[in-house]
């Protein structure tokens, strides 16, 4: 009970206590003189243990804390095992005062580690003092285990209590806030194992309720593997209220020292490790960076040669492909040694700064490894890269230019050569040689115009050169064959000009020749042409078959001949002149050798000709003469004949022409009878057929005439055919007139005409006839007429022999109507054969034409208009039935349809019929 | 003896008389012609031989035919003719 009540005061002043906990050990302990018998029953255990746990190192131990400690040897020795340092040397008696010494030598020697031991004696402890003792142990404990504690920054006590909790934080069951009620369930304990030792102890196993197997447990391990003695009783500390903070502390300071140093060791492994770690770490970095540095020197070193690299490309492409490759170097392969060289900047900056950091000396790369190195080497690197891209891209250019200059070198070549082709061939043609002058002056055109497309090649040919020059000077890799090929086309070009040259020179010189020899040809042909015109006008002329009618003309042929003859001297030098142009021309062609013929183009004539006809003519010239003379001769025998056929002619002519007079005479001197008019022109007749034979001569002279081709006869104005006309004329007028007087007594006598009025009419005849010719021309006629319309008023008043009826006819036909129509009706009908002329027998013919009771053509037309009561036209009814049906048949079908007005189907035309009956219609 | 064409313009009458043909042994010739009629101003002379009409030899042809042959030409009339020329003996 009451220690109950003890326990409860206890409790309320410890709990009190426990707030102030902090505050120093020592005021504690001073107000603290009594002591909880159960905690002087853990205490003892625990330090107990504690101190065996020490002392086992010195090969000793205690039993019994206050006894064992009496003579304080083993508390010397306890001590020194604890701090490590030699005490001085302990007295060895047994005395109370060699105890006391030693005990004192132990509390001085606690003393001098700065602990105040306040009303702990020596006396007390050598007594054996249990309250001292503990109390002296507890202080050891502090001072020696406790209080060197330090966790972050807190020590002691404290440092103890936060070093627990930071170790059992993680543990949710466990919650320690101090060194009593925290550590009953002995979980704490093993928590702080389990921390440290997982492998020792399986927590999760664990239970709250198991208090005292826990810190068995916990205790056992402790001892097994920690070296850790138990120092509690499990169930001493289960079952206080309020464990013994001081036992809970000492225990729990050696899991302190046990684990702390396993953590200061591993805290220095940590460490040596960290700074290990650090070293490797730099040391890898410092190896890292060597060996990137390293790559990338090298990969510099074998990059900067490529880059320097300037070997020229043969093509574009490959060209190209080598700007591809740096393109792709660039984009590809350069990026992560950027990085890199990036990697290593930044590596070597960490490394230096964690170098420094970590208070080591600075990094210094090796040789030719420093930063410097790289950085040089980097800039060496992009120097070159820039020279080779802008290297790559004028080559390229170069290239491109080359290419195309190239192309276009061959371009031009190829044309320049295919036009060229054959040129050579072309020029050094002999063609002229053989050809005509138009042809060589063709040549020459076509040379001209050769030589001006020459002129234009040239050009093209200097072009070509100077490409290939440029080709040369920028060093293209085919110059060789661009030179040879362009030295080819200037030396053909050359060539081509010499040969030009001397074709041109060729052609004019041929052209001049063949000039020349045209203008011989021509002069020749000139001269030629009319010589031999001229020629072969002589030679006609003097074949010339003449036909000569009179001596005049055959002398004048004769003469003609003889200026002929003159002339031949002069036409002999001109045909010799003309043959030596033709020598000219041959000797031009020999002496020139020309491949042409001499032959002339211009002229047909030939020298051969020219020499045949001149001697031909020459042949002809004495035959000429020869025929000549002969005709001479006979033209003088036709002139005999022509005389003797004249003599006849101008007799037989004249007489002719009296005897024909003298009929016209006796017809027209009309005085007596006809009878003896007819018998004197039968007497006439008698005479000229007695006359006859002289014409039969004349014939025969003019049959010699005739036959001697005797055309004229200047001697005489009669022909034969004048005589032979004359005499057939005399002839026929003896026997017409005969006849005309045959018929004018038979008229006489058929017409009643009495001879007084036929000589009326013969006088009115005669005396229009004028020029007594026994004709009336028309005018003398119409003025007959005129004055017979008075003459035969006169015959009427005369003798009244005329009809009444047929005197008015007469009158109605010459009288008023007498106009030109009626006239030349009138003289259609007295002279039908149109001769112009009346005879008088037309003209008696007329008259009693016009006087008698004939039937007109008008007369018909009103017989035929009475029949057709009045009708312009008549039907062949009528016809029927007025004529006879034999007459009516013919009428009805010589009639032609009457067309006129009025007219009706069937009508007929009388009137064109009836005029045509007498051979007369009016249109 | 000459001779000449003339083209008559139609249509008839054309003015001139027609006389003769192979009946009358007479050859066909004018004989007359009306005052200004178109013979005359066509210069017809009274006397000269018809030898073709419309372009058809007369030769041969009785008065009839002749005639008909004329009145058959409803445009122009077309006749050659041959001028009497008088000549002297």
């Amino acid at each position: 009970m009451n220690s109950m009540n003890q326990i409860e005061t206890n409790m309320q002043y410890t709990y009190n206590y426990e707030e102030d906990e902090y505050m120093t050990q020592e005021e504690e302990w001073d107000r603290d003189l009594l002591l909880d018998p159960a905690w002087e029953k853990q205490q003892r255990k625990t330090f107990t243990a504690w101190c065996n746990s020490h002392l086992r190192k010195a090969g000793t131990q205690i039993e019994n804390i206050e006894e064992d400690f009496r003579n304080g040897l083993k508390l010397m020795l306890l001590l020194e095992v604890i701090s490590g340092e030699r005490l001085p040397k302990p007295d060895r008696g047994k005395m109370r005062f060699h105890k006391i010494a030693n005990v004192n030598k132990a509390l001085d020697y606690i003393a001098s580690k700065g602990v105040k031991l306040v009303s702990i004696g020596a006396e007390e402890i050598v007594d054996g003092n249990v309250k001292m003792t503990l109390g002296m142990i507890w202080t050891i404990i502090l001072r020696f285990a406790i209080q060197d504690i330090s966790v972050e920054e807190t020590s002691a006590k404290e440092g103890l209590l936060l070093w627990c909790q930071r170790k059992t934080a993680p543990y949710r069951n466990v919650n320690i806030q101090n060194f009593h009620l925290s550590w009953k369930d002995g979980l704490g304990l093993c928590a702080l194992i389990h921390r440290h030792r997982p492998d020792l102890i399986d927590y999760s196993k664990l239970n709250k309720d198991d208090p005292i197997g826990n810190i068995n447990l916990a205790m056992e391990i402790a001892e097994k593997h920690l070296d850790i003695p138990k120092m509690l009783d499990a169930e001493d500390v289960v079952n206080s209220a309020r464990p013994d903070e001081r036992a809970i502390m000492t225990y729990v300071s050696c899991y302190y020292h046990a684990f702390a140093g396993a953590q200061k060791a591993e805290t220095a492994a940590n460490r040596i490790c960290k700074v290990l770690a650090v070293n490797q770490e730099n040391e890898r970095l410092m190896e890292e960076y060597e060996r990137l540095a390293s790559e990338l020197l090298e990969w510099i070193r074998r990059t900067i040669p490529w880059l320097e690299n300037r070997t020229p490309e043969k093509t574009m492409q490959a060209m190209q492909k080598k700007l591809e490759d740096f393109r792709d170097y660039r984009r590809k392969h350069k990026p992560p040694k950027v990085q890199e060289k990036c990697q290593l900047e930044i590596n070597f900056n960490t490394l230096q700064t964690k170098l420094r950091i970590s208070n080591r000396p600075a990094f210094m790369p090796s040789e030719g490894k420093m930063v410097s190195d790289i950085a040089g080497a980097w800039q060496r690197l992009e120097q070159a890269e820039k020279g080779y891209e802008e290297w790559l891209l004028n080559e390229i250019r170069r290239l491109e230019r080359l290419e195309h200059l190239a192309e276009k070198f061959r371009q031009k070549a190829s044309t320049h050569e295919q036009w060229a082709y054959g040129k050579e061939q072309i020029l050094l043609q002999k063609d002229y040689e053989s050809a005509s002058l138009t042809e060589v002056r063709a040549m020459l055109r076509k040379h001209e115009a050769f030589e001006s497309d020459l002129a234009a090649h040239q050009d093209r040919v200097e072009q070509i050169a100077a490409i290939a020059q440029e080709l040369n000077e920028l060093d293209y890799h085919d110059a060789a064959s661009v030179n040879d090929r362009c030295q080819k086309i200037c030396d053909q070009w050359d060539s081509l000009g010499t040969l030009t040259q001397k074709r041109r020179e060729a052609l004019e010189r041929t052209e001049k020749l063949l000039e020349t020899i045209d203008q011989l040809h021509l002069e020749f042909a000139k001269r030629a042409a009319p010589f031999n015109n001229w020629m072969e006008g002589a030679m006609e002329d003097l074949q010339d078959m003449f036909i000569v009618h009179s001596i005049e003309e055959i002398q004048s042929l004769i003469s003609a001949h003889d200026q002929f003859k003159a002339t031949l001297p002069e036409a002999d030098g001109e045909r010799q002149a003309i043959l030596s142009i033709q020598n000219e021309v041959e000797k031009v062609i020999q002496s020139y050798s020309m491949r042409i013929s001499a032959s002339n183009p211009y002229s047909t004539v030939t020298v051969d000709e020219i020499r045949s006809k001149w001697e031909k003519v020459k042949q002809l010239v004495p035959q000429r003469d020869q025929s000549l003379q002969e005709e001479l001769a006979r033209q003088h025998a036709n002139e005999r004949l022509r005389r003797q056929f004249a003599a006849q002619a101008n007799v037989i002519g004249p007489w002719i022409q009296t005897k024909m007079e003298e009929i016209a005479r006796s017809s027209i001197e009309m005085t007596g009878p006809l009878e003896d008019q007819m018998n004197q022109l039968k007497q006439y007749e008698h005479n000229i057929i007695n006359y006859k034979h002289n014409i039969d001569k004349l014939e025969g002279d003019h049959q010699l005439i005739q036959e001697a081709l005797v055309f004229d006869n200047k001697h005489t104005n009669y022909t034969m055919e004048h005589i032979r006309v004359g005499w057939e004329l005399l002839l026929t007028t003896i026997a017409r007139t005969i006849n005309e007087v045959e018929t004018q007594i038979l008229t006489r006598d058929a017409k009643g005409i009495t001879q007084e009025q036929m000589n009326d009419f013969r006088a009115s005849f005669n005396h229009f006839d004028r020029d007594e010719s026994d004709n009336l021309h028309s005018d003398e006629f119409k003025a007959c007429l005129i004055s017979l319309g008075q003459v035969g008023n006169d015959l009427q008043r005369k003798n009244g022999l005329m009809d009444h009826d047929d005197f008015r006819a007469c009158l109605i036909s010459m009288g008023y109507d007498l106009g030109e129509a009626e006239f030349a009706r009138i003289m259609s009908l007295v002279d039908p054969n149109g001769q112009g002329t009346v005879t008088f027998q037309s003209f008696i013919d007329f008259m009693t034409r016009e006087t008698a009771d004939t039937d007109t053509a008008e007369q018909v037309i009103a017989s035929f208009r009475i029949l057709a009561s009045d009708k312009p036209y008549i039907l062949a009814d009528e016809l029927r039935r007025e004529l006879p049906p034999e007459q009516a048949q013919y009428c009805i079908k010589r009639m032609p349809p009457y067309t006129g007005p009025g007219s009706v189907p069937g009508a007929l035309d009388y009137t064109s019929f009836s005029s045509a009956l007498y051979g007369e219609s009016d249109l | 003896m000459s001779n000449y064409s003339v083209s008559l313009v139609g249509p008839a009458p054309w003015g001139f008389r027609l006389q003769g043909g192979k009946d009358f042994n007479m050859p066909l010739a004018i004989s007359r012609l009306n005052d200004g009629g178109k013979a005359a101003r066509a210069h017809v002379g009274i006397g000269d031989v018809v030898l073709t009409i419309d372009g058809i030899s007369t030769d041969g042809m009785t008065h009839l035919e002749a005639q008909n042959k004329i009145k058959a030409c409803t445009g122009n009339l077309n006749m050659t003719l041959q001028r009497d020329v008088k000549t002297d003996w």
